[in-house]
């Protein structure tokens, strides 16, 4: 099954993402994998995977685009585009009512505001500060001896959840360590956390306005405990089905913009 | 792509101009007592009295367009100053306290400090420390808060101030007031304001015919020289070549396409490599807000009365809703796209209430802001891959809109 196809690839801290359509802009392949040193080499290994997968070759890629912290550093690709507006594509095409975007990734966190026809009209971003991220989450997840992949859930089995008040991670990691000496629950350290993040990523969020319908994506929007504690303090919160490959795919759909027909 | 930076005729004689002033201050003080002043300090005053007049501020801003500010800070920082305080403070305490390697030299040594609280609240500790360090006697003008409008009995108290500057300058220095002179020197200093003001408003042109930058590195002597002969002579001659440049037709930056606004002290330390990220995409920041700082002109009239007005109303001494306000007028009189805040790390009455103005200044004139965090001497609060995204995005949204 040959033909002409568009590429996004987004090269985060923590995982490379990519995403192949079709002419029509259907989805043909997606996939996801650990960055490793810069993401460079990953990402080119995780592209030839999808294509093989499909039976593309290089020569079917129509037009490519590459988002990201790595994408300055990529050079295999037709064009690079900000996190933030591929993040805005990705998230109108999934949800047209989306407002509000909100992407916790690895290293940071932005909140988009959207007007009614996808475009974006603000964002803010968290700076110089791992807080509110998913870097964030795993550290505390080691300190709470627990994957990353579970500590969500972990968290919403939390009945009374303790106080984290410091906003930054080494100091957090620091007061989670001394609730687990004073012999807090394991569950109640993990919600506390989550809603450090959630308290953190709200304030961001607030510089643009939460205008609904707000829509979550990036690695951590897969956390049911950080989507718990956001929407406590945000209301109605949705989250696309496959919230870590959005900016991948806002690439990708500029790719087909791009070099369609 | 465009090209860099449009060089203009007149930076030679800028440098020059510059370079003398250090050097006078340092060799040619012809007896003349020193004085370390803050960059909203009467210096009028100064200048008729016979006072040479330097300024820390600009010096630490030269520090950090030379890279020398982090070494000071972090001596600053070993004798205890928090890395929190203003950089420009810090640079001056560590060229203070420890020496090292600092531009022209270091500053000449002070006979007398003049610190006005009209621009922060820090310039007062760290002019006691100055002080106490070199045994000097300091003057703090204080300049009250204007919330809404200026109060009468607020101008008069400014004013009352002025005169007990004046007392304490001849008590320290045994130099007279001349008040003829006085009159003369705010006559100079109107005069260059006014150029200043003329230079900026030609920005108003499209394309511009200067970018941001140029107005950064060009506004030094409108604060180290105001109300001097030389001062006005220079700007003379600025003014002449960028009304050349409008009638030319001739932009700051190649193909204009976004105009832009900026807010706050400029980023000395990657001055050109920031902004030219800009002018690559054909953006163009044609006004400003922070020079525009120096361009309120001395009313006419009992010319203390002028000079306590002129002081108590400077930019930083208002409030929120005035300087989004000026933002608001800006945008409109110069056509601007949007507008970039630096949320300088050091500037905190600059910094601390930018995003309620962005707020209102993007409901009001409905143009797009960025906040960008950062510091304008200490690159060690400066992230520039996080600093690129940021612009990359704005310049997309321009862009799309």
């Amino acid at each position: 099954m040959a033909g002409p196809c568009f590429l996004g690839i987004d090269i985060g801290s923590l995982t490379v993402k990519a995403v192949v359509l079709d002419a029509g802009r259907n989805l043909l392949a997606r996939g996801v994998q650990p960055a490793g040193y810069g993401g460079q080499e990953a990402a080119l290994s995780l592209v030839e995977r999808l294509l093989a997968e499909r039976h593309l070759s290089a020569d079917d890629v129509v037009y490519s685009v590459v988002t990201g912290y790595g994408r300055v550093r990529f050079t295999d690709a037709d064009e690079e585009v900000s996190e933030i507006s591929c993040d805005a594509r990705g998230v109108f095409h999934l949800c047209p009512r989306a407002r509000t975007v909100i992407d916790i990734g690895g290293q940071d966190s932005k909140a988009i505001r959207l007007d009614a026809s996808g475009r974006v009209v603000d964002f803010a971003m968290n700076d110089k500060c791992a807080a509110g991220t998913g870097r964030f989450l795993e550290v505390m997840a080691a300190a709470l001896g627990v994957p990353v992949a579970t500590v969500g859930d972990l968290a919403l089995q939390s009945q009374h959840p303790v106080e984290i008040s410091s906003t930054c991670t080494v100091f957090a990691e620091s007061e989670v360590v001394s609730h687990i000496a004073r012999g807090a629950a394991r569950q109640d350290v993990a919600a506390g956390v989550h809603r450090a993040i959630a308290a953190r990523v709200l304030g961001l969020a607030g510089r643009v306005g939460l205008e609904p319908q707000v829509v979550l994506v990036g690695g951590v929007a897969q956390n049911k405990g950080v989507v718990a504690a956001l929407q406590r303090g945000a209301g109605e919160i949705t989250v696309p089905e496959d919230p870590q490959v959005v900016g991948a795919l806002g690439a990708a759909l500029y790719a087909a913009q791009k070099g369609g027909r | 792509m465009g090209t860099r930076y449009r060089k203009l005729k007149t930076a030679a004689e800028l440098q020059r101009l510059m370079q003398a002033h250090y050097l006078e201050a340092q060799h040619l003080r012809l007896g003349r007592p020193v004085a370390w002043v803050t960059s909203g300090a009467p210096v009028e005053i100064l200048r008729a009295m016979g006072i040479l007049a330097v300024y820390p501020e600009n010096y630490g801003a030269l520090c950090g367009a030379r890279h020398q500010a982090v070494a000071l800070c972090r001596q600053a920082e070993a004798q205890g100053y928090s890395p929190d305080l203003c950089s420009y403070a810090r640079t001056n305490l560590g060229t203070m306290l420890g020496g090292g390697e600092a531009p022209l030299g270091v500053l000449p040594r002070p006979n007398l400090l003049i610190a006005c609280n009209n621009i922060c609240g820090t310039v007062t500790k760290w002019y006691e420390a100055v002080a106490e360090h070199y045994s000097v006697p300091l003057f703090v003008l204080d300049a009250p808060f204007v919330h809404e409008q200026v109060e009468p009995h607020a101008l008069d108290y400014v004013q009352q101030q002025l005169r007990e500057l004046i007392r304490f300058v001849e008590t320290t220095t045994r130099r007279r007031m001349r008040w003829e002179r006085l009159q003369e020197v705010v006559d100079l200093s109107n005069e260059t304001v006014n150029l200043w003001s003329e230079i900026r408003a030609l920005c108003r042109a499209r394309p511009s015919p200067l970018n941001v930058p140029d107005l950064f590195v060009n506004m030094a002597p409108i604060v180290v020289l105001r109300g001097t002969k030389r001062a006005v002579r220079f700007y003379r001659h600025l003014r002449d070549e960028v009304a050349q440049r409008v009638k030319d037709g001739v932009g700051a930056v190649s193909e204009e396409r976004h105009r832009l606004l900026w807010d706050n002290i400029a980023m000395w330390h990657r001055l050109y490599r920031f902004y030219n990220t800009f002018a690559q995409h054909g953006a163009c920041f044609v006004v400003d807000t922070y020079t525009g700082a120096w361009s309120q002109a001395v009313p006419g009239g009992d010319v203390l009365g002028g000079l306590a007005y002129a002081y108590a109303t400077v930019l930083l001494n208002q409030s929120l809703q005035r300087r989004a306000e000026d933002m608001i007028r800006l945008v409109s009189e110069y056509n601007v796209d949007g507008f970039v805040m630096h949320n300088n790390r050091s500037c905190k009455p600059y910094s601390l209430g930018q995003f309620a103005i962005k707020r209102r200044v993007t409901e009001q004139s409905g143009v797009p802001g960025l906040v960008i965090e950062a510091d304008m001497c200490d690159t060690r609060s400066f992230a520039p891959e996080a600093v690129n995204t940021r612009i990359q995005a704005f310049l997309e949204m321009l862009a799309a809109g």
